[in-house]
């Protein structure tokens, strides 16, 4: 290569980080790109990312796990199936459109039309009716007492209704919101791009300009970040954590996730099975050192749990939550008296990349419970299959690794989805995920879905903490940590929620 | 000529017929796609309402025969991730990808010719020996290895060329021509060994035949000689082996897409396999199944025109 040729591509190359770098502008990469742009017709974080910087919605997750209002400035339960909603006055699309009573309710009318069920509409089963009661207030019926009401309007963005009535699907090409940035334009694996909208009720964002790319290759988006082509990257991976912070360029920022990783046990074997007994499930909690798995798999990002839920979820017990202490003597001593004092044998089934290093996760914990004398004969498997087994009851192992990321921060999403065992008379079936099956347990979350008070409902997820310490059905793992690496001329804080809100970043 | 064309028209049909129903039916081995399309929290009710909403539900025979059906007219379904024309999704990707394989191409047989000459020409010589280490290590590299090493090199250490992305390039819908150095380099590196080699390989036993010799005594230069009689003749398995190489750098720059965040089809192709939407990577099957069997098409037409003794029956 002559001297020519090269200067010829490095000019090339600072036009393009030049380009990328402008000092208004910033650069978020994530794994995969938009897939459509219509927020209430998806469920997926990498869409809603951006999304969710265009529209707004009702109610606002903060950083603590709470529901904040947000377009709508309150809502209170008239009785247990009716709810009246306020809405902030004077704020307008970035067509110039009004946010009125009459288009919320518009909005839950489109999302409860059973003709064109959207990907959300599940969610809004329970509501019936919707009236507009004055301008600024609304009025919510629904078939059931609904607590999860307030929560869920955390992921309830609000359409224009003229735009969209009067455009048919155009509206789809070029989004139009209330949010904080407007949509510029898309081009589809390319780049998302976003300008700031100067009359955002909530004030104007400071970043003038973001960009979404999509880079599916965790190690480019690491080569990217180092290099200033990007600012913000999403799903770090522990291996690149030491490259990132060694850079001098960009630093590790994490925060604890909603998510939960367990394992999940057969309990409904016969009563001569060893996993049916409370006390063998009790010691292999006992067997398993969590810290160490955290500290030494997971890179430090993880923190240690003693049951379903984490503290941003609402239902949270930090006492009935405490990890199980590592403590194989103890464990090998309730083996014993179990009946097992030279262990025993079981399968366990693991997906592979997942969730954050989940096989090595498995193949810790196989080493860790050998220690005590129970012998697991580990399988891995592909993400696909394995989640068709759990859902279809299928499941060859005697103990699954699973993950739940409990997208509503209250707990009826973890604890009813996950261990209501179907034994309450008149009430409904079990679930898929249940192998436990306890009278008081059903009975308490059948409860606490009955009722709008939160006290009464904080009481009743008491009581089912209490069943499953009692039982321990799973081995309790960790609570994970999202990753991403952040470029040092951001400010910019990760959230449990994993949402990138442009208007919470500045540049330093 | 014409009808050796109809033949090889219909050839063509019966290919990609084939390639459609193989797409479809091997689809069917990979899992269920409700488990994987739908969040865990999903309700039983929830996830038959959406497999009777995608036809998931209905027996695979039938689903195959109103597939069939439907592609004929050009319909390749809905993506189930993006909701919208499979086909358009591949379609729309296509030039991307196309750019990529065309600067690959170019890259593979500029340097690959040059050096096979090279190799030729300075048989014996430690030149040869080079290039013939360089092309045999070509060949062998792991193409993901390659990808991250020239970003590690090019683009982090060195920093001349970026990362990865489709930039803004001096036309629309073209890369910028930074953009496009990495990627074409990493996709064409095996293919500008393969043309090496079998570069060299023909020029070699070019210049030891007859018409050569007979170049030489009348008193021709060097370069003539090489270049017009020994080349010329050595094109052939090369054109062939072009036209093979591009339908492997148009349809196996998979993970190079990947790697480089390339808007191509590859790229996609991956994403919907993974994300298992059956219908955009069936539409990326066909898709490729027809420019494939086109391409192969034209090589075999090329060779009329660089060998006049091929004839057409």
């Amino acid at each position: 290569m002559n001297k020519g040729w090269i200067g010829f591509l490095a000019s090339l190359a600072l036009l393009g980080s030049v380009w990328a770098q402008r000092s208004d502008t910033i650069v978020i990469a994530q794994g995969v790109d938009v897939t459509v742009l219509d927020p209430n017709n998806q469920l997926e974080t990498p869409t809603a990312n951006v999304l969710a910087n265009i529209f707004d919605t009702l109610y606002m997750r903060m950083p603590d796990g709470t529901a904040r209002p947000w377009l709508a400035t309150g809502v209170r339960a008239i009785n247990p199936t009716t709810w009246e909603m306020t809405i902030r006055q004077g704020v307008k699309f970035h067509n110039g459109e009004d946010l009125t009573a009459e288009t919320v309710k518009w909005n839950f009318e489109r999302v409860i039309d059973p003709q064109r069920p959207l990907r959300i509409s599940n969610s809004w089963a329970n509501l019936a009716s919707v009236q507009v009661v004055n301008p600024t207030t609304l009025r919510f019926t629904t078939r059931n007492p609904f607590p999860v009401f307030v929560t869920r309007l955390t992921g309830f963005y609000i359409l224009p209704q003229k735009y969209v009535t009067e455009n048919g699907n155009r509206y789809l090409q070029e989004p139009v919101g209330t949010g904080p940035y407007k949509f510029v334009r898309w081009v589809r694996d390319q780049q998302f791009e976003l300008e700031a909208n100067p009359n955002y009720w909530g004030g104007a964002p400071k970043i003038r300009r973001v960009i979404f790319r999509p880079i599916p290759e965790a190690s480019s988006r690491v080569a990217e970040l180092i290099s200033g082509g990007v600012d913000i990257i999403t799903n770090l991976v522990p291996e690149a954590v030491n490259a990132v912070r060694s850079s001098g360029a960009a630093e590790v920022r994490s925060v604890p996730s909603i998510r939960n990783i367990f394992i999940m046990l057969n309990t409904s074997g016969k009563a001569d099975s060893p996993l049916a007994n409370p006390k063998v499930r009790l010691a292999l909690n006992y067997a398993v050192d969590k810290r160490a798995i955290v500290k030494n798999v997971l890179g430090g990002f993880g923190q240690p749990t003693g049951c379903p839920l984490n503290s941003y979820i609402f239902g949270y017990d930090a006492r009935s939550c405490q990890p199980y202490e590592y403590n194989p003597t103890r464990a090998k001593q309730l083996l014993a008296e179990a009946g097992y004092p030279n262990g025993f044998t079981m399968t366990m089934g693991s997906p592979n990349g997942r969730y954050l290093n989940d096989r090595q996760v498995a193949e810790a914990l196989v080493g860790q419970l050998a220690q005590v004398g129970v012998r697991v004969e580990l399988r891995v498997q592909e993400w696909s299959t394995y989640v068709g087994q759990i859902l279809e009851r299928r499941i060859p192992t005697d103990a699954v690794l699973l993950g739940w990321g409990n997208n509503e921060f209250d707990a009826d999403n973890s604890l009813y989805s996950l261990f209501y065992g179907g034994t309450v008379r008149g009430g409904p079936r079990q679930v898929a995920f249940s192998y436990i099956r306890s009278v008081p347990l059903d009975n308490a979350l059948l409860q606490a879905q009955r009722t709008t008070d939160p006290e009464q409902r904080k009481k009743l997820y008491l009581d089912a903490l209490r069943v499953l310490r009692a039982e321990s059905p799973w081995i309790f793992l960790h609570q994970q940590e999202d990753l991403y690496g952040v470029s040092k001329r951001v400010d910019w804080k990760p959230r449990p929620d994993e949402r990138l809100f442009a208007a919470d970043m500045a540049l330093k | 000529m014409a009808a050796y064309l109809i033949r090889r028209l219909a050839l063509v049909l019966v290919v990609v017929w084939g390639t459609a129903t193989l797409a479809f039916f091997l689809l069917f081995l990979s899992g269920d796609p409700v488990n994987l399309l739908l969040p865990l929290d999903a309700t039983p009710e929830v996830r038959e309402q959406f497999r009777k909403a995608n036809g998931f539900d209905r027996p695979v025979w039938q689903q195959y025969l109103s597939y069939m059906g439907r592609a004929v007219q050009g319909d390749l379904g809905i993506s189930l991730r993006n909701q919208t024309p499979a086909l358009g999704l591949v379609l729309e990707r296509m030039p991307a990808s196309m750019v990529l394989a065309g600067a690959a191409l170019l890259f593979a047989v500029v340097f690959g010719v040059l050096a096979g000459v090279i190799a030729a020409v300075r048989k014996g010589t430690t030149l040869e020996f080079v290039v013939l280490f360089f092309a045999l290590l070509g060949q062998s590299l792991p193409v993901f290895w390659l990808a991250l090493m020239l970003i590690l090199v090019f683009g982090l250490e060195l920093r001349w060329l970026p990362i990865s992305g489709y930039g803004v390039g001096p036309l629309p819908g073209l890369p910028a021509l930074a953009n496009l150095v990495l990627p074409a380099i990493a996709v064409g590196t095996f293919s500008m060994a393969a043309i090496t080699r079998l570069t060299r390989g023909g020029v070699l036993r070019e210049l030891r035949s007859d018409h050569v010799r007979t170049a030489r005594a009348k008193g021709l230069g060097e370069r003539v000689v090489i270049y017009k009689h020994a080349l010329r003749n050595a094109a052939i398995p090369v054109v062939t082996v072009i036209g093979l190489q591009l339908g492997n750098l148009l349809s196996g720059a998979v993970i190079t897409e990947t790697i480089f965040a390339w808007p191509g089809v590859g790229r996609l192709v991956l994403t919907a396999v993974t994300q298992q939407d059956f219908p955009v990577v069936q539409a990326a099957v066909i898709v490729f199944a027809v420019l494939l069997a086109v391409i192969n098409l034209v090589v075999d037409l090329l060779y009329g025109v660089l060998d006049p003794r091929v004839r057409y029956a």
